[in-house]
């Protein structure tokens, strides 16, 4: 497998490192020895030395999403996202791409969504007509709560309405590339969906990121691809904790107990972790789990739910239990995909989201 | 095995096997066999650098609890295939390679937290549960486990009670086998057991201590209480220089009569030059040494008084807390990649214990031993566990990657030998074939060399409790 020379060096120093064991979401939750990064090298720098063939490991490096959590956590800066990523572009490169994979890659390259979704929900599509005049301001939702989550997006635009922002919502919104980020890294089409994006954001003043993903993408990942966005972009939770500080939302504590899950984009990605605990105060008591903050655990998404639905869950219930295990009752969430995944598994504990916390609902 | 496995036969057995523990835990994947077959055993690593495949297991189970643990262990009796017991893989001595082949048994799905009891101050917890994780659970109620190893994070519980494991805090908290108030094993043939409720009792010898160390050889631990502690109100640290390790020693034993410190840790010159030097920033040339104390505040303020006057009387330089605060907080960086040996480069950690009236002789003894029969390896040790009556040297030696043969079998052999050669120098003068990294396949050859006839009551017990020969072969010279 053709390989940069700094991830083989990432590669050989991780395969024989058990240091950051504990703190892979997918293999706390499975318990398997294979989802850990360390296990993910070793299968790679075998296919290194040709001692494993790369389509008997991509399953493996598909497990990984991408959370950063054991890069956050190496005290030395090894970096198993990056080869994980390099795998996954070799891997398509080399037509070895599990099945399942190259199903949701096409969905991507025909439809802009990793689901193959074409339609909004009714709700949403009036709503973002309502808001299709050209202003100074975007609210850019992205693929997940566009097409799998609209209710959550519907209720992103009434915000921004109870504080009487002036915003257009695009109707053909272009996909932020971030999907194809996860899926195939670095690959030409990956560049080419981001800089479609970034010429159709750079129309605007402000661009208001509703998903911490796609914030990730267009204020991170686009400037390691060397793609500028002519437009000032701001998460979705920093700017209504503006618009709180404004006067322009009215803060309304119903003394509600939460706790809040950081996501690990905005959390460790762009070290962005007060402003959502800003919203949340303005409207209940906050509580902190264990590990927040940049200390995060990613709490499931929806991409990975269609190819690893049951391992999800399980990810996702670890993370309710974290949250239980100190007596909380209701998670609050500023990922739209954490959200649908926390969701889809809540028994005994409340899951809202920012929006929810605001709005009352 | 004493018959050919065919295919057939095993499409049998895996699905016997799947339906014990669900067909979504037991895997015949490349990537599982290859992950549970490289562990942190040098060996297995050099055979993975050399792009060869370690000995594999040919199915990989994965147990949810004690129940399914023993639906597996009477299948693979039944069949007698070999069951070699994984808990995270970290173990240096190759304990958890399946050099048999065979199922491995990996126990992190069983990884419950079942009670966190603030009044019996204990966890009770699957032993799957990686030990970092226990930590977390106890920390939420204000406690903690004080079992703080390097591989806090990379470690079971399982693991670190199969190869009676060690943290920094030992000093003061104790080992592993001090931190167990109970324990529930699957034996060989299936039978689910619990040790007594109390491990301090006149009931006979301590089932706990029969199994902790056995190394999967007799059975499975399935499931522990763990012991917590109240939060110390206060931790200080001391750095010292001694001009040589006697004084240390001497300060040490006298210090030990008088109180227990958390951490204690003595580095040789070769160390305290080396490791000390760029990762806590000591530039002096001597024998650093780190000391801990904690607990309620105003003992701390004695310890720390009774600490000083004890360590001036052997010319010990004080050198404030700085450096203590930084080894803290860089305890576990030391074993990162980058800071750690590594591959290409040949070590080994021949961690043993002796009382004082012979910790010395042994670490001189292994140095002339190494250095003399190895001139291309480099000795360096630290002390860092201590009692009463004696000291643990957490001995290493070190060949540089251009000395380090090419060719694995070569490797093997050199390893071996240097090996060999340590350990029976250790031996030779009073110390034992380890002390907290377990024997796994590396050492088993010795067992016999320290037992003598005492080894008859480890074979008598594996004879009667396994006497297929199914767990863990080849392991702890059994």
């Amino acid at each position: 497998m053709i390989m940069s020379e700094k991830c083989k060096q990432h590669v050989d120093s991780c395969r024989f490192c058990w240091m950051c064991h504990h703190i892979c979401p997918i293999g706390n939750a499975t318990g398997q020895e294979r989802n850990t990064a360390r296990a993910r090298a070793l299968g790679i720098s075998l296919v290194n030395r040709e001692a494993i063939d790369l389509s008997e490991i991509m399953d493996n490096i598909f497990e990984c999403c991408t959370c950063g959590a054991c890069v956050h956590d190496c005290v030395t800066g090894w970096d198993p996202v990056m080869f994980t990523k390099e795998t996954r572009l070799q891997a398509a490169l080399e037509g070895k791409l599990p099945e399942y994979i190259n199903t949701l890659v096409a969905n991507c390259l025909e439809t802009g969504n990793a689901y193959g979704k074409t339609e909004t929900c009714e709700a949403l599509t009036e709503a973002i007509k309502v808001h299709a005049d050209k202003k100074d301001t975007l609210l850019f939702l992205g693929v997940d709560a566009k097409f799998m989550v609209c209710k959550q997006a519907l209720k992103a635009i009434k915000v921004l309405d109870k504080a009487g922002v002036d915003f257009t919502v695009l109707e053909n919104e272009a996909p932020s590339g971030v999907q194809l980020d996860f899926l195939i890294g670095a690959a030409n089409e990956t560049k080419a969906q981001m800089e479609a994006c970034a010429k159709a954001l750079g129309e605007f003043k402000t661009v208001v990121v509703y998903d911490p993903n796609d914030a990730k993408a267009i204020k991170q990942l686009y400037k390691e691809y060397g793609i500028e966005v002519n437009a000032d972009v701001v998460t979705y939770t920093s700017f209504v904790a503006g618009l709180l500080r404004d006067g322009r939302l009215e803060a309304k504590n119903t003394g509600k107990a939460v706790v809040f899950q950081d996501p690990y984009q905005l959390s460790r990605d762009l070290e962005e972790t007060e402003e959502a605990r800003e919203i949340v105060m303005s409207y209940a008591v906050l509580g902190e789990m264990l590990l927040n903050r940049a200390e995060t655990v990613w709490a499931g998404n929806i991409l990975m739910a269609q190819y690893m639905p049951e391992i999800i869950k399980k990810v996702a219930s670890r993370r309710i239990f974290n949250a239980t295990s100190i007596g909380a009752d209701t998670i609050v969430t500023a990922s739209v995909s954490e959200y649908a995944s926390l969701k889809a598994v809540a028994a005994n504990v409340e899951i809202l989201s920012i929006e929810d916390l605001i709005l009352g609902e | 095995m004493n018959y050919q496995m065919n295919e057939f036969l095993f499409a049998m057995i895996l699905t016997e096997l799947e339906d014990a523990v669900g067909k979504e835990n037991c895997s015949t994947r490349a990537i599982d066999r290859v992950t549970h077959s490289v562990d942190y055993y040098w060996l297995s690593r050099m055979w993975a650098d050399r792009g060869c495949r370690m000995p594999e297991a040919d199915i990989v189970v994965c147990p949810e609890n004690a129940q399914e643990v023993s639906k597996v262990l009477k299948i693979a009796n039944y069949y007698k295939i070999p069951v070699t017991t994984w808990g995270a893989g970290g173990g240096t001595q190759g304990g958890a390679i399946p050099v048999a082949g065979g199922i491995v048994l990996d126990t992190k799905r069983m990884n419950k937290i079942y009670e966190v009891n603030t009044e019996g101050m204990y966890i009770e917890c699957g032993t799957g549960a990686i030990y970092k994780h226990i930590e977390w659970a106890a920390n939420e109620v204000g406690k903690a486990t004080m079992h703080y190893p390097s591989s806090l994070t990379c470690s079971t519980v399982g693991g670190f009670l199969a190869h009676r494991g060690i943290g920094v805090v030992s000093t003061k908290y104790g080992k592993i086998d001090d931190m167990v108030l109970k324990m529930e094993v699957v034996l060989p043939n299936g039978d689910i057991i619990e040790t007594c409720s109390a491990p301090k009792h006149a009931a006979g010898p301590d089932l706990n201590q029969i199994f902790i160390g056995s190394e999967g050889t007799l059975g499975v631990i399935t499931k522990a209480q763990i012991r917590i502690f109240d939060q110390p109100e206060e931790r200080r640290f001391r750095g010292f220089l001694f001009q040589d390790m006697h004084g240390a020693f001497q300060a040490s034993r006298e210090l030990l009569q008088k109180f227990k410190p958390s951490v204690m840790r003595l580095y040789d010159e070769a160390e305290t030059a080396s490791l000390i030097k760029k990762i806590v920033g000591v530039e002096r040339k001597g024998a650093f040494m780190n000391i801990a104390y904690e607990g309620v505040k105003e003992m701390v303020e004695v310890e720390e008084k009774i600490l000083l006057e004890t360590f001036a009387k052997y010319g010990a330089e004080d050198l404030g807390s700085e450096y203590g605060e930084k080894w803290w907080k860089e305890k576990i960086t030391f074993f990162y990649p980058g800071h750690m040996m590594d591959i290409p480069q040949m070590f080994g950690t021949m961690d043993t214990i002796a009382p004082y009236g012979k910790i010395e002789e042994i670490y001189w003894a292994m140095k002339e031993a190494i250095e003399t029969n190895f001139p291309q390896a480099k000795f360096i040790a630290h002390f860092s566990h201590w009692y009463e009556w004696g000291a643990m040297i957490y001995d290493r030696f070190i060949v540089e990657g251009k000395d380090v043969p090419e060719d694995p079998v070569e490797a093997l052999r050199l390893h071996q030998a240097i090996w060999t050669c340590g350990v029976r120098t250790a031996l030779a003068h009073g110390a034992v074939v380890n002390d907290h990294h377990g024997v796994g396949i590396k050492l088993g050859r010795l067992m016999k060399e320290q037992y003598g006839p005492a080894m008859q009551v480890f074979e008598g017990l594996k004879k009667t409790l396994d006497p297929n020969g199914i767990m863990n072969p080849f392991k702890l010279g059994l």
